[in-house]
């Protein structure tokens, strides 16, 4: 056995014993009500459910062009603004309260159809001119659109955080056998589920579904078919943004806020959903955003506090990215993926 | 009539000259083929005419129309159409819809399904194979699905590279025999091949390509006597 393999089998070995020790820590301390559980997991589902919407652009457009997109977490930031700028008159001329649907739906389309154009546009203006270049350069581009889209928008409408409406109906909790339910998290959950299972539907079933699949498995060979594979991008990165841009709308409707910078930490999230899952991989995308959501909201308290960490969730973040680092090292093709050199095979 | 006809095609890889110069012409109905060593630039040639690379200088007309600054699907579309080298069917997509990746450019539905139909007369083994994913069959059942895809675009010419690479000798022959079925059917073929002998004896024109020059060309069976010929690729 060589050094190095020696050293990863320690850390592997080290790291599930603290989350052993940490997890039969936690259950003998019994510090958590079932209730309390019930709380982190449900979270978990919601915001789990929203790095999984995010993850699915990181993972198509890196099917397509072998790209990490960035800027993918600004996208998103894109949509919450629009959602916001539509939901502040709604809410304050008392529509959305009394329509929560109409206007629930105008401002998921306008986060829609703004992350779309927004990310449609980078890849028109930044991505495409460096499609035939190799090594570093468009990674670095991606940082740069990431960097613009964050400053354009603190420019434009200032670097405060913004309060997102509040209607009262996101209020209404649900009762059931002793648990209480938020109804955001259960509006959040089950429309992202809804959205995703419309892209999969599309992915799986469409003409340009099939192309962008062929598209991701050899570009070349989809062009020698006829497919336009240019147009193929374009589709790809409108999905993409489509979907970030609802995830925005949600992201900034549980927090409550909405700012220039607020892309950042759940992109990088996302992106670690999508590494999780097999960066490539649909199913993977989503399988690995709730892997992630949930790991972050249960785990602090799971495995930290039974090791005697005085404010475990104020560690959730370290959680999310050692995980993401554990992959990298030890499954670097995610629980869904290939090996990257399987794949030209 | 020259369906396919190239003139003074030069490609370069960076500084690497891969085609210095070759001009060659298919006739509208027939095989033609180009035979040639490893290295020598065969793929080159079919990826020139496919538009996955642009030469620096030459034209290459197609039905009567300059193929420059085309795009790859763009002279798909036209239907011409290559299976390319190594086969590189979609090993995640099932045979069913590498078929309809095939007819991605086609959008009459009852051709598609009529052609389907035909094709896997053509190949009965594929059609039990429809929902499995493409990357688990064997490599002559890949390559039953590369051909089958490409005329599943219903093309008028097929660029065909090394169709028999990697199979077992009955095969090859089976290979071959489908070649020949095909154009029998109106396809216009140009086949590059390193397997000279098979090649030659049914192609109605051949090429031999030797370090980016095209050194020798005429009826397939006149090469195959070619004391030359004989000599460098058949041993
Ligand atoms: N992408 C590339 N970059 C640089 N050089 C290349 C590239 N592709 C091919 N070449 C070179 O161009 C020449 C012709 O290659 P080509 O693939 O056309 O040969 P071939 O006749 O098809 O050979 P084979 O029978 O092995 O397939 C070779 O010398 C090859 O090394
Ligand atoms: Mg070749």
């Amino acid at each position: 056995m060589s050094a190095v393999s020696l050293a990863l089998w320690t850390v592997r070995f080290l790291v599930v014993a603290l989350v052993v020790a940490g997890t039969i820590g936690t259950i003998l301390k019994d510090r958590y009500t079932t209730a309390q559980w019930f709380e982190f997991v449900l979270f978990g589902l919601t915001i789990g459910s929203l790095y999984a919407q995010v993850a699915l652009g990181y993972t198509m457009v890196y099917g397509v062009l072998r790209l990490i997109n960035f800027a993918h977490g600004d996208i998103m930031m894109c949509g919450a603004f629009a959602g916001y700028f539509v939901a502040t008159p709604l809410e304050n001329s008392g529509f959305l309260e009394v329509h929560p649907v109409l206007g629930m739906t105008a401002i998921l389309a306008a986060g829609m159809v703004v992350s779309g154009v927004i990310a449609v546009l980078t890849e028109r203006i930044a991505y495409r001119p460096f499609r035939r270049v190799q090594g570093f350069a468009p990674l670095i581009c991606a940082f740069g659109v990431s960097f613009f889209l964050e400053q354009t928008f603190r420019g434009l409408f200032g670097s405060s955080v913004k309060s997102y409406p509040a209607p009262k109906w996101e209020g209404v909790e649900f009762h059931w056998a002793g648990l209480s339910v938020p109804g955001v998290d259960v509006l959040v959950i089950v429309l992202a589920v809804a959205f995703m299972a419309v892209l999969y539907l599309i992915v799986q079933k469409t003409r340009m579904g099939m192309a962008m699949r062929a598209v991701s498995e050899d570009g070349e060979a989809a062009a020698l078919m006829g497919v336009d594979v240019g147009k193929v991008i374009v589709f790809t990165f409108a999905l993409g943004g489509a979907m970030a841009g609802i995830a925005g709308v949600f992201y900034a409707f549980l927090f409550k806020q909405v700012y220039f910078y607020m892309g950042f930490t759940p992109g990088i999230k996302a992106f670690g959903g999508a590494v999780l899952g097999g960066i490539g991989s649909v199913p993977g995308a989503m399988l690995g955003g709730f892997f992630l959501g949930l790991v972050e909201s249960v785990g602090p308290s799971l495995f930290l506090d039974g090791i005697g960490i005085k404010a475990p969730y104020e560690l959730r973040d370290v959680i999310a990215y050692t995980l993401m680092i554990l992959v990298l090292v030890f499954r670097p093709q995610g629980i869904l993926g290939e090996h990257m050199a399987k794949k030209r095979a | 009539m020259a369906l396919l006809e190239l003139s003074d095609v030069q490609v370069f890889y960076d500084k690497i000259e891969a085609l210095k110069g070759i001009s060659l012409s298919v006739e509208a109905g027939r095989i033609a083929t180009l035979v040639g060593a490893n290295g020598a630039g065969k793929s080159t040639t079919l990826r020139a005419v496919s538009g996955l690379i642009h030469p620096r200088a030459g034209t290459i007309r197609y039905d009567g129309t300059t193929l420059a600054g085309r795009q790859p699907h763009e002279i798909t579309a036209m239907g011409l159409v290559q299976v390319p080298e190594g086969r590189r069917i979609f090993g995640r997509l099932t045979v069913e819809e590498n078929l309809a990746m095939g007819a991605f450019t086609r959008h009459d539905r009852r051709g598609i399904a009529e052609d389907r139909e035909r094709l896997l007369q053509l190949f009965p083994r594929l059609r039990e194979r429809l929902r499995q994913v493409a990357g688990t069959l064997s490599g002559g059942e890949q390559q039953m699905v590369a051909t089958a895809r490409a005329l599943m675009a219903r093309p008028s010419m097929l660029l065909m590279d090394e169709p028999s690479m990697g199979l077992a000798p009955m095969l090859v022959e089976q290979v071959f025999e489908t070649i020949r079925t095909i154009n029998a059917d109106g396809v216009t073929i140009l086949l590059v091949e390193q397997n000279a002998l098979m090649a030659l004896s049914i192609a109605d024109h051949g090429y031999v390509l030797e370090s980016g020059r095209i050194v020798l060309s005429g009826p397939g069976r006149d090469l195959l006597d070619d004391e030359r010929v004989r000599h460098a690729y058949l041993g």
